[in-house]
């Protein structure tokens, strides 16, 4: 998986949109532009966020030709238009006494990072976790706030990290906003005290139509530690790893498991190109509210000379109603 | 809640179960934007004893009246009205520092019981988050109900947090500087009469006021054009600078006062005004004449005098070169910043912030960064200095030089807090700026005639209403963490006007909730008379 691939991720993600498609470029996609409305109840009309790739760049100038989706593998009509002008960006941070006395600089680069990354227009928000949560900062289009209230974040009191509260709260409060959603998870995945379960975060995640990007902190044990890492450790890791991972998958996000800190700079850039380069299929979804995963596979692909190649692409696995 | 001094407060009166409870009603239908003033009241009411508490809410402020000694009524007034009144009044050494005493205990005793009301909030919402987690399959409309509950207690929880660290501790530290006032001001007043009478007072620090335009107050101001040209780049790519307000008349209306009060200043570099769509009540100056005005401080301020006055201490910073004094001291900059914002974070306990560094490395001198630059113990002198040549400013433009004590006063009295950083919360009224302020405009020569309002501020102000209200339609489409379920009636809180006092928002007539006492949030519905806590 490419978020396994640590040490050439960063390099091809650096350089992904330096390299697009050449060549497709149906511009037909354009005449379908405009404005929709991500909706909450997934009976009505919903908004699907697609990422498309090849080799690591991202696809760009596909066409709804160029897509097919499904819904429990039958065929639903779709149409493409732009996403939204602005998305709601909330970034989650996890500030607990351990994550400042291990990660304290893989957090400041992803928060900088991402800071001098993000784009104009957007609305953005800060919430921190340890044992519970708190929104530093409410949406708000100045970045700078951001930036000042993460300067003055004061050392953390706990050594807690309820790393699944935390996400299942956020991901609550997110559901119920309007527009295109995103949660960016800058945390070790570790939990120590929540009251909600791996499964319980997982149905959540299934359940709220919010783009999850995990960002896992923790580049001294994947770099330079990683060969001293005992079986237990290692275990560990591999465990919360695949939490950050799930979150990303379900949700139609990325995963990032950088194991230099001076790599999330890139990470969180790769992260902002992702969202100003995705795809929106609207749709209506016709699936049964019974609760249970019903799940979507959208195809990209492009035919030259009757030739089908078809693009990897990212999207939530499925509603569950 | 017993008072921790053998269940006496400080009024000398104890305090009952009756009484928590009815504080917390009153709590409870308090406005988000709870003011200074408020918080002084409040925590008035909640000393006073159980004699008041017992009747009901609705008598409290009648009750309580005769209860407030007339030095503790004297404090509600303005510096302006104090100025003038204290020489008539007559108060013992003892009353005064008796008073202050009380005081101190009344903010500690009334920020414990804020934190006990948090606390109280937070095992609210513990209960119901659990009943939320614990209920699947809870009806949506019951289960909304909830949502509303849990959003309002956060939303409460967070105003006694605002309570805790910004309006009381605020509010108090105003009504400090007022006994002050009341105490030194009469014989500070002998001796400034006693400097006129001798014409002592032409030999303080800048007192040439007759040629202004003509002294030297710091060579070389066009040296700091290139820094501030850089500050501003750089606060722009940090995201830090808020965009400006597309409103031709209302920019040019405020850069042609700007421009009064530089022509009549000691400024020697051009004034570029920008003003900046934000709320917050600020402004602020880089080194080299860049001002920057925020459209909160514009809805601040009544009359074209007070404008003038905050724009001309402003102008001062520039004039003075503070900025440029202020970046001279690297080495205490390098001790803040250069280990990166964990050892800023650390050795201020996180007072240091972004602005800091931004004051530090390239004087960034704004209303709103004082209270950082305080650490470095170099605020004060700048300020006061800026705060007399600014009012020399205004005078000379023209002004009523006491619009700056005026606005000061009332961003003191009224704005318990603001969003983020804030001229007030980083302005603490001290005793030593208003009194120097008034000693300045004492000695000022009269005037015939000075410009306190204008048609031209009325104008503006009309304007600036549409560009508010505009903008306060935008706000509403804002998504909110805080704030995320739709469709909750908002806690029954009063709009309160600034200033408004706390006796009104207390009256029975005053409640939205009715004639029958304060209301309790409980849901996307209002309960009276207390509700469920």
């Amino acid at each position: 998986m490419r978020e396994l691939n640590r040490g050439r991720m960063f390099e091809g993600n650096r350089y992904r949109l330096n390299r697009p498609i050449v060549g497709v470029l149906m511009l037909g996609a354009l005449s379908l532009a405009g404005a929709a409305t991500t909706t909450d109840k997934p009976s009505d009309e919903v908004s699907l966020y697609v990422t498309v790739e090849e080799d690591g760049g991202l696809v760009q100038g596909l066409s709804d030709r160029n897509f097919r989706l499904y819904e429990d593998g039958e065929p639903r009509l779709f149409q493409l238009k732009q996403p939204e002008q602005t998305a709601t960006v909330a970034l989650l941070v996890e500030n607990s006494q351990n994550s400042w006395n291990l990660f304290y600089n893989d957090i400041q680069y992803a928060v900088q990072g991402f800071l001098d990354a993000a784009p104009e227009g957007y609305w953005y928000a800060l919430a921190t976790y340890s044992h519970g949560l708190e929104v530093n900062v409410d949406f708000t289009k100045l970045k700078g706030k951001i930036r000042t209230a993460f300067a003055d974040l004061a050392p953390p009191t706990w050594n807690e990290v309820d790393t699944y509260d935390a996400i299942y709260d956020m991901l609550d409060k997110m559901e119920r906003l309007p527009g295109r959603r995103v949660l960016i998870v800058v945390g070790s995945g570790y939990d120590t005290f929540s009251a909600h379960t791996f499964s319980d975060i997982q149905k959540k995640v299934e359940e709220a139509n919010v783009a999850v990007f995990s960002v896992g902190l923790g580049s001294l044990l994947r770099g330079i530690y990683e060969p001293y890492l005992g079986d237990m450790e290692r275990t560990d890791l591999l465990q919360v790893e695949a939490f950050l991972r799930m979150l990303a998958d379900e949700s139609g996000g990325e995963a990032w498991f950088p194991n230099i800190e001076s790599a999330f700079p890139d990470v969180m850039k790769g992260i902002v190109q992702t969202l100003q380069n995705q795809y929106m299929l609207v749709y209506t979804p016709n699936v049964p509210h019974d609760e249970k995963l019903h799940k979507i596979r959208v195809e990209a692909f492009q035919v030259v000379n009757d030739h089908r190649r078809d693009f990897k692409v990212r999207v939530r696995k499925g509603w569950r109603l | 809640m017993q008072h921790p001094h053998h269940g006496k407060n400080h009024w000398g009166h104890g305090n009952s179960r009756l009484g928590r409870k009815c504080i917390r009603s009153i709590w409870s239908v308090l406005p988000h934007r709870l003011d200074g003033a408020v918080a002084i009241l409040l925590c008035e009411l909640l000393v006073a004893g159980p004699p008041l508490l017992a009747r009901g809410p609705e008598r409290l402020i009648e009750s309580r009246q005769p209860d407030l000694s007339p030095l503790r009524q004297d404090l509600k007034k303005s510096y302006l009205e104090l100025f003038s009144l204290s020489p008539k009044l007559h108060f013992t050494d003892a009353e005064i520092e008796d008073a202050r005493k009380q005081l101190k205990d009344a903010e500690q005793q009334c920020v414990d019981r804020v934190k006990e009301q948090e606390k109280d909030y937070d095992s609210q919402l513990q209960l119901l988050q659990d009943e939320v987690k614990s209920t699947k399959d809870l009806p949506e409309k019951q289960r909304h109900d909830l949502h509303c509950r849990i959003q309002n207690l956060r939303a409460l929880k967070a105003q006694m947090r605002v309570l805790q660290h910004h309006a009381i501790p605020i509010a108090y530290h105003n009504e400090e500087a007022k006994l002050d006032l009341i105490q030194k001001w009469p014989p500070e007043l002998q001796q400034i009469q006693q400097q006129i009478a001798d014409g002592s007072y032409r030999s303080r620090r800048w007192g040439d006021v007759q040629d202004i335009g003509f002294r030297q107050i710091a060579a070389g101001q066009k040296d700091d054009v290139k820094s501030g040209e850089d500050a501003i780049q750089q606060m722009k790519q940090a995201g830090l600078m808020p965009k400006e307000l597309d409103n031709p008349a209302i920019t040019s209306y405020v850069s042609s006062v700007a421009w009064k009060v530089a022509d009549h200043s000691d400024l020697r570099v051009p004034l570029k005004v920008t003003i900046l769509d934000s709320k917050e009540v600020n402004a602020f100056a880089l080194p080299g004449g860049f001002l920057f005005v925020q459209r909160g401080l514009l809805e601040a301020a009544d009359d074209e005098s007070e404008l003038a006055g905050v724009l001309a201490h402003e102008m001062a910073h520039v004039v003075a070169r503070h900025g440029h004094k202020l970046m001279r001291k690297e080495t205490i900059a390098s001790i803040f910043y250069q280990g990166a914002e964990l050892a800023a974070i650390l050795l201020t306990g996180g007072a240091a912030s972004i602005g800091t560094y931004y004051a530090l490395r390239y004087g960034f001198y704004g209303l709103g960064l004082a209270l950082n630059l305080k650490l470095l113990g170099v605020s004060r002198e700048y300020e006061l200095e800026a705060d007399q040549l600014g009012l020399q400013y205004a005078w000379n433009s023209g002004y009523d030089p006491s619009g700056f004590i005026r606005f000061f006063d009332k961003m003191a009295s009224r704005e318990g807090y603001v969003e983020g950083i804030s001229w007030f919360y980083d302005h603490p009224p001290f005793y030593e700026r208003m009194v120097d302020a008034e000693r300045e405009i004492d000695f000022l020569p009269k005037k015939d005639s000075l410009t306190v309002q204008t048609s031209e501020f009325e104008n503006m102000k009309k304007a600036l209403t549409e560009v508010t209200a505009s903008k306060e339609e935008e706000d509403k489409d804002r998504p909110s963490l805080l704030a995320p379920e739709q469709g909750c009636a908002s806690p029954p809180v009063s709009k309160e006007e600034a200033g408004r006092p706390f006796d009104a928002i207390c009256s029975p007539s005053a409640n939205p909730a009715g004639a029958n006492g304060p209301t309790t949030v409980t849901s996307g519905t209002t309960e009276k008379g207390g509700g469920k806590q």
